[in-house]
């Protein structure tokens, strides 16, 4: 699904991102990056996307050498990749049902499909009922539920979370992990860094820690730290 | 159902009679929309933009129509400049109309024109009243016999009057010298001092427009940063605000138009009254060009804008 193999990166400013990462990520797995601050996470999953390319080696995601594609691919790519984020990013003055339908309407999903799928998604995440409120209305963790909706209702096979609890109260993040470890039930492949100590530990799934851009741990189940 | 969403039943495209047609017609119809509704959910940034940039093409128009006034005055004034030959006093009809042929066939000549002593007296007597008894003065005409020559081109005036004073049974020639050259060297300057400010009006509206509508976008950039992370193309993120581009420099043209049109109708006709002496060109002369540049203006730079706006936010 998911292949970096030997990969380096090396920012214009001359900061070592990443250096001689392999892992390989299989369908269906749920994988927490940890680690600390700066030590590559982000890069990580910016490389997946190819918001970044790699100085060294290659990124596979379903046997395509992400790095080697041609610019106007890069869009097809994504969408085969649901992303979420710490800080949301939702539009303020769109409803709810309008933000999680912006997913299908720029990738130009006919209008006839868009409704249902909004709702099914809108449904998994427990908002069937907020469909037309503003996000401004909403509670911090509502609004991730908004953001995460939006990430499956293109029905990725991939979906990559960056700090998705970041912002939230624990009750809060809990839920959000719940949820995202019920997608991943359902056979999408879960790529979530996190800072979050109790809930990878809860969880115990597979765990790759980065440190100072090399991975130094990785274990099926796995917790935040190594005892 | 979710409200913010549209659940009302379409046709679908595949099953329509004009399956061309109605596929293109679903293409269109949403990025006409998202740019309609962009410019809804952005409405006082574009009211603003729209000001502005009217403003601008306003004032680029007006530097327009001050320009070609400036030409038109600098040709009527050129035109009525002319060379006058004084004839010698031997020379007979038949010779007159000979030399009158010859100076026609000069270079730089529109047209000549012999003008008789006894025609010479009466212009005079009619410019200056109190010389009407000067017949009953003179024992008789002093004036000589004259050759009146325009020029095409009053910066060839000089050479003309040359050529002129070279021809057998001319006299002496007169043609205003510096006064002349003065007024050519002063059109000219005028000339390209008006093309020099509508340009500079031009590129200030340009700049402003552009920086105007990348303002709009950079307003706009966590919708842009968002589209571009699900998998939008960049064609279709561009649609909208290149559509939404055309619709706000449109706008402005529209604007700009009545203003200058109402404006240049009203000071048109004020200084035909006031002004006699200023000869302005009619409203139907110079608005249809002035309209022109202003929407090719207004519509240039509302796509070039939002090209430009847009370029740094898709880069990733």
């Amino acid at each position: 699904m998911i292949h970096f193999d030997s990969v380096g990166k090396r920012y214009a400013t001359g900061v070592e991102a990443l250096q001689g990462v392999n892992v390989r990520i299989e369908p269906g797995e749920f994988v927490f990056l940890v680690g600390p601050t700066g030590s590559g996470k982000t890069t990580f999953l910016r490389l997946i996307q190819r918001i970044e390319q790699p100085t060294t080696g290659r990124v596979m995601v379903d046997g395509i050498d992400v790095g080697a594609l041609p610019p106007a691919q890069v869009p097809y790519l994504r969408r085969r990749l649901g992303a979420v984020f710490q800080d949301f990013k939702l539009l303020p003055d769109r409803t709810v049902a309008e933000n999680v339908a912006f997913a299908l309407r720029v990738t130009g999903v006919d209008d006839l499909e868009v409704a249902p799928r909004v709702a099914w998604a809108l449904d998994t995440v427990g908002l069937a009922g907020r469909a037309g409120d503003l996000p401004g209305r909403l509670s911090g963790g509502e609004q991730q539920r908004v953001g995460i909706a939006r990430a499956i209702v293109t029905r990725p096979r991939v979906v990559l979370a960056d700090e998705p609890t970041g912002n939230l109260d624990p009750e809060a993040a809990w839920e959000i992990m719940h949820l995202l470890a019920k997608i991943n039930l359902r056979g999408t492949t879960m790529v979530v860094t996190t800072h979050n100590a109790t809930l990878v530990d809860v969880l115990r799934r597979r765990v790759v820690e980065l440190c100072a851009g090399r991975v130094v741990r990785d274990e099926s189940r796995g917790l935040y730290q190594t005892a | 159902m979710s409200p913010g969403v549209s659940t009302r039943p379409r046709r679908d495209p595949e099953l329509s009679a004009e399956p061309v047609r109605a596929r293109r017609a679903a293409l269109v119809r949403p990025v006409v929309a998202d740019a309609v509704g962009g410019l809804r959910r952005n409405g006082l940034m574009v009211a603003a933009a729209i000001t502005t940039i009217a403003i601008a093409l306003t004032v680029a128009g007006a530097g327009w129509l001050t320009s070609a006034n400036v030409a038109h005055v600098a040709a009527i004034l050129e035109g009525q400049v002319e060379v006058v030959g004084f004839l010698r006093r031997d020379l007979g009809a038949a010779q007159q109309q000979r030399l009158r042929g010859s100076v026609e066939g000069l270079s730089g000549v529109r047209s000549a024109e012999i003008v008789t002593r006894a025609e010479a007296l009466r212009r005079l007597q009619r410019t200056f009243r109190s010389m009407a008894s000067i017949n009953e003065l003179l024992p008789s005409n002093p004036l000589p016999d004259s050759i009146e020559v325009r020029v095409a081109d009053a910066r060839e005036v000089k050479a003309v009057a040359e050529a002129l004073r070279r021809l057998p049974g001319v006299d002496e020639v007169a043609y205003g010298g510096t006064v002349v050259e003065r007024l050519v060297a002063f059109t000219r300057a005028v000339r390209l001092g008006g093309v020099a400010v509508a340009g500079l009006l031009a590129a200030a509206a340009l700049l402003i427009i552009v920086n105007t509508i990348r303002l709009t976008i950079a307003a706009r950039r966590q919708e842009i940063e968002i589209m571009t992370l699900v998998g939008a193309t960049r064609g279709f993120v561009r649609g909208p605000f290149v559509v939404e581009g055309v619709l706000q420099g449109g706008t402005a043209a529209l604007i700009a138009s009545v203003l200058l049109a109402t404006g240049y109708i009203v000071l048109a006709r004020q200084a035909a009254t006031a002004l006699p002496f200023l000869p302005l060109l009619s409203p139907a002369e110079v608005l249809p060009t002035t309209l022109v540049v202003v929407w090719v203006l207004g519509l240039t730079v509302g796509i070039a804008g939002s090209e430009i706006g847009l370029r740094r936010h898709l880069q990733s």
